[in-house]
C-alpha cells in the first residue's frame, strides 16, 4: 500500500543506534481554529494524542533516539513528552525536543538538522500525525540489503521510484508526461495510483545535507523527490517499499481524521485500537458492536441499543401500557473515555467520546468527535462535527454536519448551527490571543447565531494566504469532516497523494493555462531580466545568479522551459552589436554556463535552440547574433552536436523566411559538425 | 516499587512487548513472565512476604496482565508464584509457629510426619541454614499442600489464619526463588511430559483430525508417528491459514497428512477416529479458547460422537471463568476476511475477524497435559491446587 521512499546511501553500520526524526509540526493550516490552541500532534485520535501512534511505531520498529522537531506550541509539546511514560528514565526511547520557530516548511526543519549535525547514521523520516501498523523493520533491511548492492538501481524490480508525481482531487490532471529514456533503461515500469503515500521515509546521511544545498525545497514529495528523480547530477536514487496488508495512513485534514478514527475503531490498524491501551492509565475495554468503553464510564440502564416500545408489564392485575421505554443506546462504532456520564434516552453511533464528558437526556450524536469535558445539555442533536475540549451546549441546540467548534465555545440554548460552520473563541483579526481585549467584546458575540449564552466567533478560512496550500476551494470541502464519502471510496479519498511512477527528465507542463497564468508569466519574465540584470551589474558569479533564478521558478511556479524563455534574450541583449564578435565571446564566456545550469537533457537543448531561433527571428537585427552564438555554446559544451543536428533536421514552417534565413546562417557550422561526426564514426570504425 | 531501575525497564519492556503482540504464543509468554517474575523477587527488597506479595500481585503482576489482557497465560503465571510464594510462607510460618508453640504452651500442632518429611527434604535444610530464627522447617510440595486444603482442621488450616499478620521477616527469599526455579523447569519440560503419552492416545491406522497450528499438537503427532502409521486431515482454518503451515510440516516429518477446506469438515468427520487439537487457553470450567474454526471442528465431533483430544499444558489452564466468553476473544483486523480495497462497502458493513473461538466444556473429551490425561470436570481439583482462591482476581 503505502510505499516509503527512501534514498540510497552508505551502509549501515552495524551497530549504530537506530534515528527517526519526527515533525511534529505540519507547516499547513487546515486543523485551524482548533490548532490555534494546540499543536496538531497532540490533537486526540480515538482519545490517544496522535503522536502516541507515531511514536508507538517507532517504538515497535526498535528506534532509539527521536528528534522532535516543532515550531508551534513547542512549549505544549515539550511538556506533554516531558510527563509521558517516554521520557521515564527506563524507556527503551530518548527524544530530544528541537524547536525551530523559524522553520516554515519539511526542508527548513532538515536544513535545521543538518545544521547541528545530529544524524550520524540512516534516519526514518515521518510526520508526527502517521497512524500504522506497519513492520517498519521489513523496511529497514531491505534498505539496508539495498544500500550494499547499488547494481540493482537501474532494474525496476528494485523498486526504484523513478518517477513521482502527486495527483489533487481538483483540478483533475488528464496527462503526465514521461521521458521515453525511461523505458530504454528500465525494463519493466509500474505505473500505480492505487498507492498510499504514508508519508515514512527511511533516508540516508546525506539527505539533510541534500537539502542544505538546495535551499529552495520545502516539501519532501513535490521538491525532493521531484529533485532527486529529474537531476541526473545529484546520482541518487530513491526506492519505494511497497507493504502489503497494512494499514498506514496520515491525519492531513478533517476528512481523514475522520476515515482513519473509524478505521481504528473497526480495528483495520490491529493491533493499535484503543483496547490496547497505548496511553499509561487507558483501560478500554472492547464490547460487542465495536463499542469501547472505559471504566467509570456512567451509562443510563441499558448499555446496548434497547428500545422497547409498547411494553406491556402485568403486576397485581393492572395493566400497565408503558408507550416507550427508552435508555441510552450506543449504536456501533462508539468509544466512550472514563468518567463520562451518558443520560436517559441518548443515542450514540459511530462517535467518539472523550473523558468527563456529560450528555444529557435526549441527545442524539452520530458521527461526532466530542473530545475531553465536554457538557452536552437535554435535547441536542449533533452530526458529524467536531466538539473540542470543554465546548458547552446549551438546551435544544443542533449541530449540522462539518462543524467544528473549538475549544471553550459555548452555544445555545435554541440554536441551529449550519454546516460547516466553524467557531472558535479566538477573534479572527488578533492573531495572538489578548485576554482583556476578549472580555471587552464579550458582548460582540452574535447571539442570534450562537445563542443568548453563546461565546465563540465564526472562524474563515484564509484560501490564499498559506503558500503551500495548493488546494482549491473544492479541495477544502472536500477535505471538511462530514464530506459524503460514499460515492469515494476510502482508500481513493485518502490518495490524494497517490504515488504515480513515471519518469520525465522534462518539468511537468500543465495542460490549461488561463490568461491569469499568462499574466503572472509575464511578470515572471519581467522578474527574470531583472535579476538578471542585477547579476551583470554587480557581477554575481554563474553559480549565485542560478540559484537566484531557481528561487524565482519556484516562487512562481514555472517551469525551466519558462525560464529559458526569460534568460536567452536578457543574456543576447547584453552583446553588443556594434562590437559583435568580441563582446558575444566575452558574455557568453561569462554568462553561458548559466544557461548550461538551465539544461538538463537532450530535449532541454533542443528546446533551448528553439528559443535561441525564435528570438533570433524577430528582427534582422537580432539576426546576426545567431551563428556566434551557437557556436559559443558549442564550445562551452552547453549545447551538443547531437542536439544542434537534430534541431537542424527538424521541419520548419514553409513560409518562415527569418527562420530558415536563420537556418541558412549556421549551415556552414552545422555542416562542419556533421562533417566532424561522420569523421569520429569513421575512426570509431 | 523498591526495586532498582534496571528492574524497571525490565517489566516496561514485557508490557511493552505483550501490549505490542511482539511476544505471543502462551509458552514464550508463560516462560518470559516467569523469568521475569524471578527477577522481581530476587530484586525486590522485602522485610514481609506481605510486601513481596503485593509486588508481585499488584505492581507488577496487575501491569502484565492488562498489557494484554487477553494472553492469558500471564495471570496463570502470576497467580502460580503467588501461589508458590504463600506456600513457601505459609510452611515455614508454621514452623515458627511450632517453635513459638513448643516455647509458650507445648501446644499439640507439632506435627511429627511433618518433621519426618522436612528432614529427608533438601529445600528445608536451606530453611534451616538461612532461617533466624534456627529450628526446623518444614517440607513444602504440592502434595502435602493439596492434602492440607482437603483436610479440615489440618495444619495448613491454623497456618491460614496466621496468613494475615506477616509479621516475622524469615530470609525466604532463596527458598522462593528455587522454587520459581523448579517452575520454570517445569515449563521448560512441559513439551516432554505431554508428548511421552502420545502413544496411549494414538494407535496404528487411526485417522486424526486438527485445526490450526498448535506446537503441542504438532510435537504430539511427530512423536506418535515415529512407531506408529496413522493419518491426519488438518483443516486449513481460514483466514489465518495456519493449517497450511501445520500439514506442511506434518508432512516433512513423513506422516500421511491432507488438508481439507473448513466447510468439509463435518462431512469427512463420520470418518474420523479421534479429533486433537491445541488451544490458546483452558478456563476454569474446562471451556477453550481456541483458534477460531476450533468450535465448529469441536461440534461436528459431537455430533458424530467422536472424542475431542486437548493438548495442553498446565500453565494454560487460567482460573477465570467465562461468564461473558465474548471478553476473552481477540478481534484483529479484518483484513483477510475483507480487503480494505473494497471500498464504499467497508463503510457499510461491519467487519468482525475473531482471532479466537470459545468451545464449551461438553464438547472436550480429555485434557492431556503435563501430569497426565484429565477430563473437563477434572479442572476444578487442578485449579484449586494451582492457584490461591485470593490471587484469582488480579
Amino acid at each position: 500500500m503505502p510505499p516509503p521512499s527512501k534514498t540510497s546511501g552508505k551502509n549501515l553500520e552495524a551497530e549504530s543506534i537506530l534515528q527517526a526524526v519526527v515533525l511534529a509540526d505540519s507547516f499547513n493550516e487546515r486543523f485551524r481554529p482548533i490548532t490555534l490552541d494546540t499543536p496538531r500532534c497532540l490533537l486526540p485520535l480515538c482519545n490517544t494524542p496522535l503522536i502516541e501512534y507515531t511514536l508507538e511505531l517507532l517504538a515497535v520498529a526498535g528506534v532509539q533516539a527521536v528528534y522532535l522537531f516543532c515550531r508551534e506550541h513547542s512549549e505544549t509539546i515539550k511538556n506533554y513528552i516531558k510527563k509521558s511514560k517516554w521520557s521515564r528514565s527506563y524507556s527503551p526511547i530518548k527524544i530530544i525536543t528541537i524547536v525551530t520557530p523559524e522553520a516554515r516548511s519539511v526542508g527548513d526543519a532538515l536544513r535545521e538538522l543538518d545544521a547541528k549535525q545530529l544524524i550520524d547514521s540512516d534516519f526514518i523520516l515521518i510526520s508526527g500525525d502517521v497512524v500504522s501498523n506497519i513492520q517498519l523493520e521489513k523496511v529497514l533491511d531491505a534498505h539496508r540489503s539495498l544500500g550494499e548492492s547499488p547494481i540493482f538501481v537501474l532494474d525496476t524490480k528494485t523498486n526504484e521510484c523513478v518517477h513521482c508525481e502527486s495527483v489533487e482531487l481538483y483540478p483533475r490532471k488528464r496527462r503526465m508526461t514521461m521521458d521515453m529514456e525511461v523505458f530504454k533503461k528500465h525494463a519493466d515500469v509500474q505505473i500505480r495510483n492505487d498507492l498510499i503515500d504514508c508519508q515514512i521515509d527511511i533516508c540516508s546521511v546525506e539527505v539533510p545535507a541534500l537539502f542544505t544545498e538546495n535551499f529552495d525545497y520545502q516539501d519532501i514529495r513535490n521538491d525532493f523527490v521531484h529533485g532527486i528523480l529529474t537531476s541526473d547530477l545529484l546520482g541518487k536514487t530513491i526506492y519505494c517499499h511497497l507493504v502489503k496488508d497494512v494499514y498506514a495512513a496520515r491525519v492531513r485534514n478533517l476528512h481523514t481524521y475522520n476515515a482513519i478514527s473509524k478505521d481504528v475503531l473497526s480495528r483495520w490498524t490491529y493491533p493499535i485500537v484503543p483496547d490496547s491501551n497505548l496511553q499509561e492509565g487507558d483501560s478500554y475495554e472492547f464490547m460487542r458492536g465495536h463499542i469501547y468503553k472505559e471504566k467509570d464510564v456512567s451509562l443510563s440502564r441499558l448499555i446496548y441499543v434497547s428500545i422497547f416500545e409498547g411494553l406491556i408489564i402485568y403486576v397485581n392485575n393492572t395493566y400497565f401500557f408503558i408507550i416507550s421505554i427508552r435508555s441510552c443506546s450506543l449504536g456501533e462504532k462508539v468509544l466512550i473515555g472514563a468518567g463520562t456520564e451518558i443520560a436517559e434516552n441518548v443515542k450514540i453511533t459511530n462517535s467518539v467520546i472523550g473523558r468527563r464528558v456529560t450528555i444529557g437526556p435526549n441527545v442524539e450524536i452520530d458521527g461526532a468527535y466530542i473530545w475531553d469535558d465536554v457538557k452536552i445539555k437535554s435535547n441536542c442533536f449533533i452530526f458529524r462535527s467536531i466538539l473540542a475540549n470543554n465546548v458547552v451546549l446549551e438546551e435544544n441546540v443542533i449541530v449540522k454536519r462539518g462543524c467544528l467548534l473549538s475549544y471553550d465555545v459555548v452555544i445555545g440554548p435554541n440554536v441551529t448551527l449550519e454546516p460547516y460552520t466553524k467557531l472558535t473563541k479566538h477573534k479572527k483579526t488578533s492573531e495572538s490571543d489578548n485576554e482583556g481585549e476578549e472580555s471587552n467584546e464579550n458582548k460582540a458575540y452574535d447571539s442570534t447565531l450562537i445563542g443568548e449564552h453563546g461565546q465563540g466567533y465564526i472562524w474563515s478560512d484564509k484560501v490564499s494566504d498559506t503558500d503551500d496550500d495548493e488546494f482549491d476551494t473544492k479541495n477544502i470541502q472536500i477535505a471538511g469532516l462530514a464530506h459524503d464519502i460514499s460515492n469515494i471510496s476510502l482508500t481513493d479519498s485518502d490518495s490524494p497523494p497517490s504515488v504515480i511512477y513515471e519518469s520525465s527528465s522534462d518539468e511537468l507542463s500543465d495542460s490549461g493555462e488561463s490568461t491569469t497564468e499568462e499574466e503572472s508569466l509575464k511578470e515572471f519574465f519581467k522578474e527574470v531580466s531583472q535579476t538578471l540584470e542585477r547579476a551583470f551589474l554587480d557581477g554575481h558569479a554563474v553559480e549565485i545568479a542560478s540559484l537566484e533564478l531557481n528561487t524565482l521558478r519556484m516562487a512562481s511556479n514555472t517551469t525551466f522551459h519558462d525560464l529559458r524563455v526569460g534568460v536567452i534574450p536578457t543574456i543576447l541583449g547584453q552583446i553588443d552589436i556594434e562590437n559583435l564578435l568580441t563582446s558575444a565571446e566575452e558574455i557568453l564566456e561569462q554568462w553561458g554556463p548559466l544557461i548550461g545550469k538551465l539544461i538538463h537533457s537532450r530535449q532541454d537543448q533542443i528546446d533551448t535552440l528553439y528559443i535561441l531561433q525564435d528570438h533570433c527571428a524577430i528582427t534582422q537585427h537580432h539576426a546576426k547574433l545567431f551563428a556566434p552564438t551557437l557556436k559559443k555554446l558549442y564550445l562551452l559544451d552547453v549545447l551538443d552536436e547531437d542536439a544542434i543536428l537534430e534541431w537542424n533536421s527538424s521541419e520548419l514552417a514553409d513560409n518562415d523566411s527569418s527562420k530558415s534565413s536563420i537556418r541558412k546562417k549556421v549551415a556552414p557550422f552545422v555542416k562542419w559538425l556533421e562533417e566532424a561526426e561522420v569523421e569520429d564514426s569513421d575512426s570509431d570504425d | 516499587m523498591t526495586g532498582p531501575r534496571d528492574l524497571n525497564a525490565q517489566i516496561e519492556s514485557l508490557v511493552n512487548r505483550l501490549r505490542r503482540r511482539q511476544v505471543v504464543g502462551s509458552w514464550c509468554v508463560s516462560i518470559e513472565t516467569a523469568m521475569l517474575l524471578r527477577q522481581v523477587v530476587s530484586a525486590t527488597r522485602w522485610n514481609q512476604v506481605e510486601t513481596l506479595i503485593k509486588v508481585v500481585k499488584e505492581d507488577v503482576g496487575r501491569r502484565l496482565v492488562m498489557a494484554q489482557p487477553r494472553e492469558l497465560a500471564v495471570g496463570n503465571i502470576v497467580c502460580r508464584v503467588l501461589r508458590l510464594i504463600r506456600e513457601v510462607y505459609n510452611s515455614e510460618d508454621a514452623t515458627f509457629d511450632d517453635n513459638s508453640a513448643e516455647d509458650n504452651d507445648k501446644d499439640s500442632n507439632t506435627d511429627d510426619d511433618e518433621k519426618d518429611e522436612e528432614i529427608k527434604s533438601k529445600s528445608s535444610q536451606k530453611i534451616r541454614t538461612f532461617s533466624f530464627y534456627g529450628g526446623s522447617g518444614t517440607g513444602t510440595n504440592t502434595q502435602s499442600s493439596m492434602i492440607n486444603l482437603l483436610g479440615d482442621g489440618s495444619p495448613m488450616g491454623a497456618k491460614r489464619a496466621s496468613v494475615d499478620d506477616y509479621r516475622k521477616p524469615p530470609n525466604l527469599k532463596p527458598l522462593i526463588i528455587s522454587e520459581l526455579q523448579e517452575m520454570i523447569n517445569e515449563l521448560e519440560n512441559t513439551y516432554v511430559n505431554i508428548i511421552d503419552q502420545a502413544m496411549e492416545h494414538i494407535h496404528s491406522n487411526e485417522i486424526i483430525m486438527t485445526v490450526g497450528k498448535s506446537r503441542t499438537v504438532e510435537m504430539f503427532l511427530k512423536t506418535a508417528a515415529k512407531k506408529r502409521k496413522f493419518s491426519v486431515l488438518v483443516a486449513e482454518t481460514f483466514p489465518t491459514y495456519l493449517g497450511h503451515e501445520m500439514a506442511l510440516s506434518l508432512s516433512e516429518a513423513g506422516i500421511d497428512t491432507t488438508v481439507i477446506s473448513d466447510s468439509a469438515i463435518f462431512a469427512v468427520m463420520s470418518r474420523v477416529n479421534k479429533v486433537i487439537m491445541g488451544t490458546h487457553a483452558v478456563l476454569a470450567n474446562g471451556g477453550l479458547i481456541s483458534v477460531s474454526g476450533a468450535q465448529m471442528v469441536a461440534t461436528a465431533a459431537k455430533h458424530h460422537s467422536k472424542p475431542v483430544v486437548v493438548c495442553t499444558g498446565l500453565y494454560k489452564l487460567s482460573p477465570l471463568y467465562p461468564y461473558d466468553e465474548d471478553s476473552f476473544n481477540d478481534l484483529v483486523a479484518p483484513d483477510p476476511v475483507f480487503s480494505f480495497n473494497e471500498g464504499d462497502l467497508i463503510d457499510k458493513v461491519t467487519l468482525l475477524n475473531p482471532y479466537y473461538d470459545y468451545v464449551s466444556p461438553e464438547l472436550v473429551s480429555l485434557f492431556i497435559t503435563n501430569t497426565g490425561g484429565h477430563p473437563p470436570s477434572y479442572l476444578y481439583r487442578l485449579i484449586n491446587e494451582n492457584y490461591d482462591p485470593d490471587d484469582t482476581d488480579i
